[in-house]
């Protein structure tokens, strides 16, 4: 059957409305997806929302450590033992955090974009940035949660052995810390993922940019939405499945 | 207001310095600063060219070599993407042609409408041509060329609504006796002209402004809206596309269609007009819009 | 070995040890007892920091670690800690918990540090679990472990903070063992514990603790026997 055929044949024939509604669906998922090769401008727009979720996801889970490892690092300080740099840096993560978590995602994609880097034309870049500082702010609080909840006596008992804090927070408490935060961790990536499709109010050009590109083409907007939808649903759904992987093998250590 | 942009901007700035000169050294950020070597201080010597474009000094660009240019891509036929997300259009034509008269490369990025007006303000662009109507208040933050089209916005209502007859002196929308329609709801493009208009003669809450004029048109067509405020260049497209919309006949308001520079970047602004009425006089510019819009 | 003076520690505004001056001498084997909320775990506590004094110091081989510059990470390679959960390693094997410490502190190389485990696991009849996980052990194995993890850095002093308190009863006298055996090799000992029977037998002194201070100390004959304050008679009567 000559999809390409069919497709000149029902589309004529639409405005008569003579068609079945199953013939409608085919012209227009025809014409959302298939026709020019239009399939291949989603696929790039699924290349850059990867590329940018992983380039923030990176950026984001350096910072995140970072502020965790401050903070917490800060908080356990002996008392009467203040190390003023360490003060400095915990009030700058402190600050950081403060501003990212009580911003709204779209407008820190809107000031990076228009104020902050006003005169950057690399859009896709200034996005993924910007993802990458509003994450770690997440992942710095997830990670310092895990740490926090991990029993103080983990800690105590490395301490009381001889090791010092870096060499406890090493081997000790961020290898269970880790385990502990990993489905957190993986919902924020999922976050993270999703809301690439912000970027595109800056210039982005993702998955939904994709999209809109097409709608301004064929004056169709439900087919095109409801695949980057789908697009999205399945990105999703595969990394569910890894993160239950992989959760499952770092249980196997401890439960036998 | 200015400080405490630039203070919120600092703070953010503190927090990632060291990504920032990551990312100035991936994109190909341009120096912000006006005072780079002149690129073609020259227009181009076409040699079927009847008379050189005279810039009294000499122009430069962003980057050199090369002409900037932003747009908003989602209004055919002046501007759209094609299947392989190339910006086509009117104006990339237009954008073309006079590049070319420049010795200028054309670059086309294709951002949000009120970005894509912010952008050439903050000098991340040389020039935005995007179906850009004159307007006042426009002119205080950017220089604008001379009028190289005629905007016309229409109404796009659906068939066998005849509840809109057309606009009064104040731009508000009324019925066949004139009466001012109090209550509808009017679709519009975010950030154009038409939203200015409908806005202040109707109020805010009278208008739903969308992303796109595509969008707009969506929701005329889901009965979200009750019309489409809208440029007559696009407004046939959407009509011809989407059985059922019709445009009245009375237009909604007339304007003109300018490429816009940074306010104060004379030189520049001298040379794109000079390039410009050359190509109006040869019939340049009116041949690519004929292309686009076959006259009726 | 250890000289304590003046020591207390308050929690905001709650005084938990109140002005502590003892002093404890190589291969003594101290027994600390006394009603909850008297003060003898953070007592314990304070001797290897990991609960900072807030007045008094303390001296450990002629050593000041109260010191703010004293290396207190060199010290505490010093005294072994044994906690009353255990506080055992779940992400290591029973190897590794015990060879990460002395391998990362340049005491033993990893080789050497496998040939003590193992010799240490031999002692205590679990050298067949060298390659389980905590959570495959028993209260009492888990125990256990956590001395020989301690021993593992050739402390001169262990420190025993309630170490059968959250043991099932069948299983309190495995470890007491362990421990006897250790008393018997003339390890020197600090333990808080509710075994009075271990007081008993392998002490060689008392200290009963009561609202942050010590009440009155004794060899373990004469204590048991004749108890002289009203607190302590009141505290044998419930416990014995």
């Amino acid at each position: 059957m000559d999809l390409a055929y069919h497709y000149e044949l029902w589309r004529s024939m639409m405005s008569s409305g003579d068609l079945d509604w199953w013939q409608v669906f085919f012209v227009r998922f025809y014409q959302a997806f298939l026709e020019n090769g239009r399939w291949q401008q989603y696929l790039r727009g699924v290349g850059t929302t990867l590329y940018v979720t992983a380039m923030a996801l990176c950026l984001g889970v350096v910072l995140g450590v970072l502020v965790a490892v401050i903070r917490t690092a800060h908080d356990q300080q002996r008392p009467g033992r203040r190390n003023f740099l360490l003060g400095l840096a915990d009030l700058v993560c402190r600050v950081y955090v403060t501003i990212i978590r009580g911003t709204p995602m779209m407008v820190q994609i809107l000031i990076m974009g228009m104020v902050i880097f006003s005169s950057s034309r690399n859009f896709t870049m200034v996005g993924a940035l910007t993802l990458g500082i509003n994450s770690g702010a997440y992942v710095a609080e997830i990670i310092r949660g895990g740490l926090m909840s991990l029993d103080p006596g983990q800690m105590e008992a490395g301490r009381s052995l001889g090791l010092n804090y870096i060499q406890t927070m090493r081997f000790i408490v961020i290898p269970q810390a880790f385990k502990a935060i990993l489905p957190s961790l993986g919902n924020e990536f999922i976050v993270l993922l999703k809301d690439t499709s912000m970027i595109s109010v800056i210039g982005g050009q993702e998955l939904i940019k994709a999209a809109r590109d097409v709608i301004n083409r064929t004056y169709d907007a439900m087919f095109p939405l409801i695949g980057s939808a789908v697009i999205y649903l399945i990105l999703v759904l595969i990394f569910t499945w890894l993160q239950g992987r992989l959760e499952r093998r770092l249980r196997q250590s401890d439960r036998r | 207001m200015k400080a405490m942009k630039r203070l919120t901007a600092l703070l953010l700035a503190a927090v990632m310095a060291f990504a920032l000169a990551a990312c100035s050294d991936q994109g190909n950020q341009p120096s912000s600063t006006p005072s780079q070597t002149p690129t073609s201080s020259a227009p181009s010597q076409g040699p079927d060219d009847t008379q050189p474009s005279q810039a009294g000094a000499e122009f430069t660009t962003i980057e050199p070599g090369k002409l900037l240019m932003v747009t908003n891509a989602a209004f055919p036929p002046y501007e759209m993407t094609d299947d392989s997300g190339n910006v086509i259009g009117i104006d990339p034509e237009i954008a073309q042609a006079i590049a070319d008269k420049l010795g200028l490369e054309l670059v086309i990025d294709d951002i949000d409408f009120d970005a894509a007006l912010i952008s050439v303000q903050e000098n991340r662009h040389d020039v935005m041509l995007a179906g850009l109507s004159y307007r006042e208040d426009r002119d205080l933050v950017l220089d604008f060329t001379d009028k190289y089209a005629t905007g016309i916005q229409v109404i796009i209502v659906n068939e066998g609504d005849d509840t809109i007859a057309g606009t009064n002196d104040e731009l508000q929308l009324v019925d066949a006796d004139g009466n001012v329609l109090e209550d509808i709801q009017i679709g519009v493009q975010r950030g154009t002209t038409g939203e200015e208009y409908c806005q202040s003669a109707h109020g805010t809450e009278h208008v739903t402004s969308l992303d796109n004029g595509s969008l707009a048109v969506q929701a005329l067509i889901n009965g979200q809206v009750d019309c489409v405020v809208i440029d007559n260049g696009p407004a046939q497209e959407y009509v011809a596309a989407n059985p059922g919309l019709t445009i009245l006949k009375a237009k909604y308001v007339e304007e003109d269609y300018c490429a816009a520079v940074d306010e104060g970047n004379t030189a520049l602004l001298d040379a794109i007009n000079n390039a410009l009425n050359e190509l109006i006089a040869d019939g340049t510019v009116q041949r690519i819009i004929d292309k686009y819009i076959t006259a009726d | 070995m250890i000289d304590v003076k003046d020591l207390t520690k308050s929690f905001g505004k709650h005084l938990v040890l109140n002005g502590i001056s003892e002093h404890i001498h190589p291969g003594e084997k101290v027994v600390v007892i006394g009603p909850s909320g008297s003060g003898k775990s953070t007592f314990l506590r304070c001797l290897n920091l990991l609960e900072e004094p807030t007045s008094g110091t303390i001296t450990f081989q002629g050593q000041e670690i109260t010191d703010p510059k004293a290396d207190i990470n060199a010290i505490r390679r010093q005294m072994g800690m044994v906690f009353q959960h255990f506080n055992l390693f779940p992400n290591m094997t029973i190897r590794k918990n015990i060879t990460l410490a002395p391998v990362q502190t340049k005491l033993m190389s990893q080789a050497e540090a496998d040939e003590a485990a193992s010799a240490l696991l031999r002692r205590v009849g679990l050298e067949e679990k060298a390659d389980a996980y905590p959570a495959q052990l028993s209260g009492g194995q888990k125990q256990r472990i956590a001395i020989v993890r301690a021993l593992a850095m050739k402390p001169k002093l262990m420190l025993f903070d309630e170490p059968t308190s959250a043991l099932d009863p069948e299983m309190v006298g495995e470890v007491l063992e362990v421990m006897k055996e250790l008393a018997q090799e003339g390890m020197t000992m600090v333990v808080v514990t509710h075994e009075m029977g271990f007081a008993r037998e392998v002490g060689t002194r008392v200290l009963f603790m009561d609202a942050g201070k010590i009440l009155e100390q004794d060899e373990p004959q004469a204590f048991f026997a004749h108890p002289k304050e009203q607190r302590t008679i009141e505290f044998l009567s419930k416990v014995l």
